[in-house]
């Protein structure tokens, strides 16, 4: 019982240890081995130009965010309604696997120049960017969810005539809810790598263009400061979901305190 | 042509049943027949695939026959269950992990609101609740139970629904021998007070003796009534009754039966 606390405490530090140990890894190895910063920069340096540059790093990242959470929420409910129909219609399903396949092997990057003669330059490009990155794993995830449930449930709610839509929305939902939080959290990297990949394609604003500026014109800690802030903004949306998971997943085995982990 | 006892609440008429497995029919059920009375506790009782399970869905419209007919309280099974005539207990208690004890019970009266079977009043379920011990866990979550208190809400959520047809589908197969031998007398006391039409499955020679006006053992392959064994242990019934000669003399006749179905 009394090592309990210290346990507790131990694994609320554990994450920052793991990325304390890691910057001060990179920054000891930058200074043994002498690397030049254009091959390598030590992380304090990138550190200390964003914190210098909030107006550039805030007013760009803004602009990846908003792209990657709209096309984040648009995969997220384009997935919803595809697995509802899929699940409900075994000839849906099969009619609509092959097109997800498709869309599945086709580099998603290849198509944001096709993105840019539909919708010109505007944030659609980079937004269609980022859902297409998104889809899969969510259609894939809400598909099991929504397919997966407890057959003897089922018919319990079958036995007082429950309608489709009520057997839909009190147990199919909520029953699709963990896969959905755990596509979530792979989905929220995937919609910011799809923005900034839409960003290198046409844009002159964002934390991709901000990279591409960088590499063109040799700004080693621009380059590195937009990683940065990239990786921190997925970091911290990520945590927020983790968050919001625990609230609302309380009622899951993957929420006991053994079990969870990030 | 045999006719239904008027009072029958459940009459199973000569009801025959098939199912196709890959390539092949198998007769799960061959002309059965069976009347079950109102307020009456029946058990089905038989080896594995005998169609106990089968004759329960039928019952309550889930299956529908492919000969013969199953009448309910007057009604098609399909009508009663539009009606929500029915309050179903399945094998594993089938709780909705994301609601709360006190919502899981209410979970058959919020759905099909249409229907003029709104279920027993919020103070008669808290009421009932507190009569089974399940106060103290009206704001937990399922997987904050043991296995027995999450078959008690289970249970608590059939009679809760005020159905007058419970359909029950081995209710306390998972559950281990103690607390299995707990149930059955709470069963009995929740149905004592509401008196609904029981159809009870099992594997159970005690628990078909203890809880049930008549015995109707099933033989298999295919699944028919091979014998109907009334039950006349007087009620209330409580835990001493199974020290009663005529306990014991019921269980051997039911074991006899069962033996016999098996042999034929």
């Amino acid at each position: 019982m009394p090592r309990r606390p210290v346990r507790r405490a131990a694994l609320l530090v554990a994450p920052f240890a793991g990325l304390t140990a890691f910057f001060v890894g990179w920054e000891i190895y930058v200074v043994v081995r002498n690397l030049r910063p254009l091959t390598l920069p030590l992380p304090s340096d990138v550190i200390i130009h964003v914190v210098e540059n909030p107006g550039f790093y805030s007013r760009n990242g803004l602009v990846t965010i908003q792209e990657a959470f709209w096309g984040f929420w648009i995969a997220f409910f384009a997935a919803l309604f595809v697995a509802t129909w899929m699940a409900h219609s075994q000839f849906v399903e099969r009619a609509t696997m092959p097109v997800i396949v498709l869309m599945q092997s086709t580099p998603v990057a290849v198509l944001v120049p096709i993105f840019l003669l539909w919708f010109g330059f505007s944030p659609w490009p980079k937004i269609l960017t980022a859902m297409l990155f998104a889809w899969v794993p969510f259609v894939a995830n809400a598909l099991i969810g929504l397919r997966s449930i407890d057959s003897e449930t089922y018919e319990l709610l079958r036995s007082v005539n429950a309608s489709r839509w009520e057997i839909y929305w009190r147990l199919r939902i909520p029953h699709s809810l963990p896969y959905l939080f755990a596509a979530g959290r792979i989905c929220v990297g995937l919609a910011l790598v799809g923005a900034v990949v839409g960003e290198f394609f046409n844009s002159r604003e964002g934390l991709g263009n901000a990279a591409r500026v960088a590499q063109s014109r040799l700004l080693v800690e621009q380059l590195w400061g937009s990683v940065f802030v990239l990786a921190f903004i997925g970091v911290a949306f990520v945590l927020l979901l983790i968050a919001v998971e625990r609230r609302v997943l309380r009622w899951h085995s993957s929420q006991d305190g053994d079990h969870r982990s990030l | 042509m045999r006719r239904p006892a008027l009072d029958a609440a459940v009459s199973f008429e000569a009801v025959s049943k098939w199912f196709r497995r890959k390539d092949r029919l198998v007769h799960a059920l061959s002309r059965v027949s069976l009347d079950v009375r109102q307020s009456e506790f029946v058990s089905l009782i038989g080896p594995s695939g005998c169609g106990k399970s089968t004759m329960l869905r039928l019952a309550g419209g889930l299956l529908e026959p492919d000969h013969g007919s199953v009448v309910v309280n007057n009604q098609s099974p399909a009508e009663a269950r539009r009606q929500k005539r029915y309050g179903f207990v399945p094998q594993h208690p089938a709780l909705l992990p994301w609601r709360t004890v006190r919502r899981n019970v209410s979970l058959l009266s919020d759905v099909n609101r249409r229907q003029d079977n709104p279920g027993m009043s919020t103070d008669d379920q808290l009421a009932m609740l507190d009569d089974i011990g399940l106060t103290p866990f009206l704001d937990s979550l399922p997987r904050e139970l043991s296995g027995g208190l999450q078959q008690r809400v289970s249970i608590a959520r059939a009679f809760a629904l005020g159905a007058p047809v419970l359909l029950m589908d081995e209710p306390f197969s998972a559950l281990d021998e103690i607390t299995r031998a707990d149930m059955r007398y709470l069963l009995l006391h929740l149905w004592g007070q509401i008196g609904s039409t029981v159809l009870f499955v099992t594997h159970s020679i005690p628990e078909a003796v203890v809880l049930s006006d008549r015995v109707a053992v099933l033989g298999s392959r295919p699944g028919r009534i091979t014998q109907v064994i009334d039950v006349s242990l007087p009620r209330p019934r409580h835990a001493e009754v199974e020290d009663s000669d005529d306990y014991h003399h019921v269980l051997a006749e039911v074991r006899a039966a069962l033996r016999q179905g098996w042999s034929s």
